[in-house]
């Protein structure tokens, strides 16, 4: 078991390798680099020895490959780069930020496993009585109806029917103001959680009544185990790896819809940050921002498959 | 004992596939029809993609631009079937030219996505060895980086146009094309009709293009459907974070993000845009569900 986690987390490092190449090449050699792209039009009225310093102060004058060693070793020993826009580092800006998304996420996926996990039971226990119709009509809400239309949709509901908005006051964090911090996290992490409930819903379902279908199923049924007990014990546990599995792949669907639901709600996380800074074309807090998502993304899902052995005993080899 | 010998039966003719009665063989399109969720994903995508050629060809009962202060902000009525917004322009005009845009956006995206997808899986699944080891690592890759960043950091790079959006969009659905195709390419390598064909001394080419493609091809199209339907919703997506084709070019994702001042006081200028999409994503989604029915007959229609 020891050799399959090194060989995974051998494999994420070179996954991880391959997305900072990924990310690089998008970001750095497309028409286009840090210079004019901070320049605009007029990066072309430039003198050759102008340009030259530049390219020197940006770092993109060199060969290409050299370029991403050194972007590569500065990033692995915490040097993020100065941001185009702010002046500031990197390493500041994102680090205010993460918690936010740190938080706003994890409060999403609990929110989510908890809809999915808790309408995909029920629906699997009653198929086709209105407990299941119910469950149904939640998973196409929340599988067909875009986060960024929820939101803004929740949003107005609340401000204008309530006149309750949260994020007027400006964010607080957890510490200075729990309870106001929870309002303001609670909202964009419900509609997170609806999409991702949704797809957890319809895998919870699908895996419950398939594993309460088969022989050990019925056996436990036929010597008298209690609902209960055959419910959480004999059918969960054994309908748990595919629920797992959506669970991470939901990961890469939550990433990308925080900066979504960062910008509707006023949120100062990583998504809002991005955003701004594409718009800025402020190249090295893209790339930070990119290759922390991706890298997130990664190490859950290896965090995943290490998941299944504990969940799953058969997967042990 | 003249009952008990076999009946003279004339054999029901047999569809050579399926093995399934020929009398119930039926077109591609019946079998869509004939699944729920095909059938109501083939109207939906079906009027959206009326409405998109409509809005692109300007065919709207009002031009999308035209301003008119004096109707500004006029709720649902005849004369605006979805209403207007604050400049006074008719919100279901906007909305099917918006709609000509994000299906051109995601018509391109899902080109390049399957296009080099399907290249990429049949040249994995057909060479195998270390083309095959290649490709999947860099999707590998690819797939760790959650799609929608990807579009992101391609925008960043690229500009907004259309063209430079559908590049954006379509280059993060590739992975998924490549690992469809791959599958079924690799195992029909293996079937018997096609090491009957080697046998036969097929060349590679007419055992790819004349025997495997045309069982690969109901798996694209299910995927197609899929892609669209999220290209349409990461289209909107981009442009509601205002990263979309610039305007005059009009976008839902925009629409929406754009009413979300007004929506408290004109409900309508959220509803129209949003409803479009959700349209738009439904229909394909379903499409691809009843195709999914089409192309695989074990699989159960409802």
């Amino acid at each position: 078991m020891l050799l399959g986690i090194v060989r995974r987390i051998v494999s994420m490092a070179v996954t991880l390798f391959g997305v900072a190449v990924v990310i690089f090449v998008v970001l750095r050699l497309l028409p286009g680099n840090a210079v004019t792209a901070s320049l605009g039009v007029s990066s072309g009225l430039l003198t050759h020895a102008q340009l030259a310093a530049l390219n020197h102060f940006y770092g993109v004058g060199e060969p290409a490959v050299q370029q991403f060693f050194s972007w590569l070793g500065s990033t692995l020993t915490g040097n993020l780069g100065i941001s185009l826009a702010s002046r500031e580092p990197v390493s500041t800006l994102v680090g205010a930020a993460l918690p936010i998304t740190l938080e706003l996420a994890l409060a999403s996926m609990v929110l989510g496993i908890l809809i999915g996990v808790g309408f995909g039971m029920i629906g699997a226990l009653h198929p086709g009585r209105w407990q299941d119709d119910v469950g149904q009509g939640v998973s196409v809400v929340g599988l067909a109806i875009p986060s960024f239309v929820i939101g803004t949709g929740l949003v107005t509901f609340l401000s204008s029917v309530f006149h309750y908005f949260p994020a007027s006051q400006g964010y607080v964090s957890l510490l200075q103001n729990p309870w106001l911090n929870i309002q303001q996290i609670f909202f964009p992490a419900l509609t997170l959680s609806l999409g991702i409930g949704a797809a957890i819903m319809n895998t919870t379902r699908a895996a419950m009544l398939e594993v309460s279908g088969l022989n050990f199923a019925r056996t436990a049924r036929g010597k008298g185990v209690s609902t209960r007990v055959l419910v959480w014990r004999h059918l969960f546990l054994n309908a748990l790896v595919p629920v797992v599995t959506m669970s991470g792949i939901q990961l890469g669907y939550l990433l990308g819809g925080t900066v979504i639901v960062e910008q509707i709600f006023v949120l100062p996380g990583l998504g809002r940050l991005l955003v701004t800074s594409i718009n800025n074309r402020d190249f090295p807090v893209v790339q930070t921002i990119t290759l922390i998502f991706a890298t997130g993304f990664v190490v859950v899902n290896m965090l995943v498959d290490v998941l299944y052995t504990i969940i799953d005993p058969r997967t042990r080899r | 004992m003249s009952e008990l010998a076999t009946p003279v039966v004339t054999p029901e003719p047999m569809d050579a596939v399926n093995g399934e009665p020929a009398a119930r063989h039926r077109t591609w399109f019946g079998t869509v029809w004939r699944s729920r969720n095909g059938r109501i994903g083939f109207i939906l995508s079906a009027l959206v993609v009326l409405g998109a050629i409509f809005g692109s060809l300007g065919v709207t009962p009002y031009p999308p631009d035209a301003q008119n202060f004096n109707a500004s902000l006029k709720g649902i009525s005849l004369a605006h079937v979805l209403g207007t917004d604050q400049f006074g322009r008719d919100v279901f005009s906007q909305i099917l030219q918006a709609l000509g845009v994000s299906l051109e956006i995601a018509g391109i995206s899902v080109l390049i996505a399957g296009g080099i997808g399907t290249l990429g899986g049949i040249v994995a699944g057909f060479l195998g060895r270390w083309p095959s080891a290649l490709i999947m690592r860099v999707t590998d890759v690819m797939f760790a980086i959650p799609a929608i960043l990807l579009a992101l950091a391609i925008v960043t790079a690229l500009g907004p146009s259309i063209i430079d959006s559908s590049i954006a969009i379509g280059v993060g659905y590739i992975p998924i094309f490549v690992r469809v195709v791959r599958g079924p390419v690799l195992a029909l390598r293996e079937a018997d009709f096609v090491r009957a064909g080697r046998v036969l001394g097929f060349s590679r080419s007419r055992l790819l293009f004349r025997h495997i493609l045309p069982s690969v091809a109901g798996a694209v199209a299910v995927q197609t459907s899929l892609a669209l339907a999220w290209a349409i919703l990461a289209e909107a997506s981009l442009s509601f974070l205002g990263l979309g084709p610039p305007p005059p070019t009009a976008s839902l994702g925009e629409m929406v993000s754009e009413s979300s001042s007004l929506a408290s006081t004109a409900w309508w200028t959220l509803a129209g845009p949003s409803i479009a999409i959700i349209i738009a994503v439904i229909g394909f989604n379903f499409l691809g569900d009843g195709l999914r029915a089409a192309a695989d007959p074990r699989s159960k229609t409802r």
